[in-house]
């Protein structure tokens, strides 16, 4: 310094402004970084618009890629195990059901490249994986949405198989990439079936990969479908659907025919009502037997007895534990329910407990 | 420390400023947006455009539609939403259905297929215009997307209002959803992308997509504004008696990489063109060299890769999330949002020039 002076100049007050600001930001930030981190979260259970959030995951912690991007879908076997699929990370990742992390399986791999550019795909890499589910032997089923087709794995994330195939037609046609495969987002592996979602419809398999039948077209009547991005598969067979761009749910019966639907397909009406859902992405069924529903714009999950009367709505915005962004994807294990946060990059297990 | 200071005053707006746009405002229920908003067709009013065959959520309203509130949340907007809309940013509103899996994926389309996306109108990222000043050097603006960034509302009405003609020979885009073999085919329903004839920070309104629309962000790309640093320019104040876009090199048969002069096909199979060098010639628009990289005209050594399983004569459709019929060529459709191709342009090195300029 060239020049001193005892008498604080406005520019020290400035500094000192400037201190206060940054200690206040950094304040923030470590709030931030705490709330969104990776450790799984001792949590004090406060409960937030009826939702007491148990685990908050943002990502395995470890490794290059500590972080979750995106996460679309997530699945909880009966022994708690939490399967998420990490779609902006193209894997999956697994945790126990204390939320630590046990291992990932993955990586990157394009089965349907543009014209000129080489398939990277090889058996267990992924191109946005968008659901997730497993099955009763702990086989683990990854919808593989931009390589249009299901890959399984063994319960140590080991790749046992993948249909369809992505080149070939399925069905009467689905909406792959060039026509072929199936561009799933939605899974739900129930019996002996994989339940799948694509653009317009709904496609099962067995788990061995062999086609079983096809349903729904686009259009918004009882058995179209606009965009569905998740299903549930009842005891009794009963499919509850998350028609998404429709706007509502549907339920329907194995082969297709729709028993009820409830909130408004979005075309027409006379009157503004207020509608059920604005953008249903996945449906799950609950320990009592109820539906539940997670509304990517609402922020909230919605409860729906098996006529499809709602029940209960839990949670709202927030990026605090129990507070939802965009959320995407819903499963049960007992009481617990595990939820895809995708605009928060975490997914939580939380319990419903009633407003 | 100024400089500290000024970050930190900057970051704690970004921070606080949705907390304070915030207006937490419901109108009553049972009440038809439409009472209030109007169904006619304004530049300034805040209306929405009557009956119009659409998918999506976008336009087609009617009075009493219910479409509204697939974006807006009407009775607790979230904290931190701004304009009723459930997300803190615009694209993240559009994104959760324009990542494919609930509308055309758009942004990271071409990773998912192996391509790596070189340049692009990057998201929420920037509001420095490159040529966006009236002499040709880049210019900030203050764009709709949160901190005045470059976001999606920006060239596009999420309403459906307002909004611009293809130029002839624009490529036409179906945006009707895929036909299953079982089913009739859906209505053709041609589209105008939802484009607004005044992109944010436009002095004028355009009816028509083409030179002017973009210029309406970089205003000195255009010859008129400044002539001594642009390649000559197509524009309709330049050119009143209207662009003409119908002579054009162009694959000359079905199954077949050779080309010949002609006219233009219904659709150009979704191409611009070279323009003719002879007279009556005319300046290329900015699409003609700005657009989905694309293989045009016969320089051996950038061979044309126009897919040729079909005549040129044919609608251009796009029939999947992402665009992938056989015919659709290229097979991207992610102009301008994101390029594999520097610049966004068609071609790269001379092989653009080359096109319209035989040396
Ligand atoms: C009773 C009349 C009325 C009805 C009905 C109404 N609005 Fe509005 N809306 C207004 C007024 C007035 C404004 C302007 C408020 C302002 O400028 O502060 C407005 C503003 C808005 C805005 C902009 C808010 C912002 O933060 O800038 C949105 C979005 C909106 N309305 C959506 C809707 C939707 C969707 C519906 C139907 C569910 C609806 N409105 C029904 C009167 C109404
Ligand atoms: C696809 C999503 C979407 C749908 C559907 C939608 N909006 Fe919007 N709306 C937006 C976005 C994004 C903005 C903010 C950007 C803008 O101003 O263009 C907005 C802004 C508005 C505004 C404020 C406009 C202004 O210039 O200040 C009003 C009013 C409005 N919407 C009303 C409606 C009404 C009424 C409907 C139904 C007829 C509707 N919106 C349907 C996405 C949507
Ligand atoms: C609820 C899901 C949803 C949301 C949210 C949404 N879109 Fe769309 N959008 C669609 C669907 C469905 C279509 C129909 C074509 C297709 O498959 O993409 C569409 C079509 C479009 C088109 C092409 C229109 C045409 O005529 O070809 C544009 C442009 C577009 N959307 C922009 C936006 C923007 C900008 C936003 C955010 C304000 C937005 N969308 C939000 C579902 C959505
Ligand atoms: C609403 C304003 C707006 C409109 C309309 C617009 N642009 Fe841009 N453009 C921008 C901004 C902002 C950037 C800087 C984007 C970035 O850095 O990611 C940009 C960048 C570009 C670039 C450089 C991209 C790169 O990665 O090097 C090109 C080329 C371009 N624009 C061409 C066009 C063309 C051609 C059109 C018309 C089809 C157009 N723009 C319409 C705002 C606009
Ligand atoms: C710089 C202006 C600009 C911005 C920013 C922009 N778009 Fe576009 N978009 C366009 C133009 C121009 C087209 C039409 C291109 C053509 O058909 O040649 C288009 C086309 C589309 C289409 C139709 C694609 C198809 O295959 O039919 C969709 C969907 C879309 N945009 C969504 C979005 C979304 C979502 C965002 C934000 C995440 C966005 N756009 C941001 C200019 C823009
Ligand atoms: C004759 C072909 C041609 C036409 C027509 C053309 N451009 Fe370009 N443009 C180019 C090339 C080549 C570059 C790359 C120059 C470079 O990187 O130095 C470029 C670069 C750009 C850039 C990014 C670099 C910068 O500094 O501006 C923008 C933005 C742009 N063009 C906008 C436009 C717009 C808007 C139009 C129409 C008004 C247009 N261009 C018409 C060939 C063209
Ligand atoms: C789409 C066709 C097209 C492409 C591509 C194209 N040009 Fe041109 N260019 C023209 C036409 C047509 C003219 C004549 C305009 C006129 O006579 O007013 C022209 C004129 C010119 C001129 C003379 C300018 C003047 O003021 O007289 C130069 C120099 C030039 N182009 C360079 C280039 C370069 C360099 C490229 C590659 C980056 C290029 N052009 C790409 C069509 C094209």
């Amino acid at each position: 310094m060239t020049e001193t002076t005892e008498v604080p100049a406005p520019r020290q007050i400035f500094s000192t402004l400037a201190l206060v600001l940054a200690i206040i930001f950094a304040g923030l930030m470590a709030y931030i970084v705490f709330a969104m981190g990776n450790e799984p979260e001792e949590l004090v259970p406060e409960i937030k618009a009826g939702i007491r959030a148990r685990l908050v995951i943002g990502g395995p912690g470890t490794g290059e890629r500590p972080d979750f991007s995106r996460p679309l879908g997530a699945a909880i076997d009966d022994q708690g195990r939490i399967y998420v699929a990490d779609t902006g990370n193209d894997r999956v990742c697994v945790f126990d059901p204390e939320g630590n992390f046990l291992f990932e399986f993955g990586g990157r791999g394009i089965a349907k490249p543009a014209p000129g550019i080489m398939a990277t795909w090889e058996p267990g890499l992924m191109n946005s994986p968008a659901g997730i589910d497993v099955d009763e032997n702990g086989d683990i089923y990854v919808a593989d949405f931009r390589n249009d087709q299901i890959q399984v794995f063994d319960s140590e994330g080991k790749f046992l198989r993948r249909f369809p195939d992505p080149l070939e037609k399925v069905g009467r046609g689905a909406s792959g990439y060039g026509g072929t495969g199936i561009a799933v987002t939605g899974i739900e592996v129930t019996d002996g079936h994989v339940y799948a979602t694509d653009s317009y419809q709904v496609v099962v398999f067995t788990t061995n990969g062999e086609f079983v039948r096809q349903f729904g077209r686009p259009g918004t009547a009882a058995t179209e479908m606009d965009r569905p991005n998740g299903l549930a598969v009842a005891d009794d067979g009963t499919i509850y659907l998350a028609d998404s761009n429709n706007n509502r749910v549907t339920a329907l019966a194995s082969d297709g025919t729709p028993r009820w639907v409830l909130g408004a397909p979005v075309f027409d009406l006379v009157e503004q009502v207020d509608n059920e859902f604005g953008l249903p992405r996945d449906t799950a069924i609950s320990a009592d037997n109820t539906i539940l529903v997670i509304d990517a714009f609402r922020f909230e999950i919605v409860e729906l007895d098996r006529s499809g009367k709602v029940l209960n709505r839990f949670g709202e915005r927030g990026a605090e534990p129990g507070g939802f962004n965009f959320p995407n994807a819903i499963d049960v294990s007992d009481e617990l329910v595990l939820v895809t946060d995708k605009g928060n990059n975490r997914v939580q297990l939380v319990e419903l407990v009633g407003r | 420390m100024a400089k500290y200071t000024i970050l930190c005053a900057l970051l704690l707006t970004v921070f606080v400023a949705p907390a304070f746009g915030f207006d937490e405002m419901s109108p009553p229920t049972g009440r038809a947006c439409s009472e209030c908003h109007g169904l006619d067709v304004g530049e300034t009013t805040l209306t929405v455009q009557s009956v119009r065959p659409r998918q999506g959520p976008h336009g087609g309203y009617t009075s009493g539609t219910q479409k509204c509130q697939t974006c807006h949340t009407i009775h607790n907007a979230p904290l931190g939403s701004i304009m009723l809309l459930p997300a803190p940013s615009i694209r993240d509103t559009c994104v959760t259905c324009h990542d494919g899996t609930g509308g055309k994926g758009v942004y990271g389309t071409l990773a998912a297929r192996g391509v790596e996306a070189t340049s692009g109108h990057r998201i929420e990222w920037t509001n420095l215009v490159p040529g966006g000043g009236s002499t040709g050097g880049a210019q900030a603006k203050t764009f709709l997307g949160m901190g005045g960034l470059l976001t999606c509302s920006d060239c596009h009405s999420p309403h459906g209002v307002d909004t611009v003609q293809p130029f002839t020979g624009d490529r036409i885009r179906v945006s009707a959803p895929q036909a299953f073999p079982t089913t009739a085919p859906e209505a053709v329903v041609k589209t105008d992308r939802l484009l607004k004839r005044r992109p944010t920070t436009a002095t004028r309104s355009v009816d028509v997509y083409g030179s002017d629309w973009c210029a309406a962000c970089h205003q000195g790309r255009l010859l008129a504004s400044h002539p001594a640093t642009n390649h000559p320019i197509t524009s309709n104040p330049t050119n009143t008696a209207g662009v003409r876009y119908d002579w054009i090199r162009r694959v000359s048969a079905a199954n077949t990489a050779s080309t010949e002069w002609g006219t233009l096909g219904a659709s150009n199979r979704g191409f611009v063109m070279p323009t003719q060098t002879v007279p009556p010639r005319q300046a290329p628009i900015c699409q003609q060299c700005h657009e989905d990289p694309r293989s045009v005209g016969n320089d051996p050594a950038r061979p044309q890769r126009i897919s040729t399983l079909a005549g040129f004569n044919e609608e251009f459709r796009i029939t999947a999330a992402d665009g992938a019929v056989a015919t659709d060529n290229p097979r991207f459709q992610m102009f301008p949002h994101e390029s594999a191709v520097p610049r966004l342009l068609v071609e790269d090195f001379d092989s653009l020039c080359l096109n319209c300029h035989n040396p």
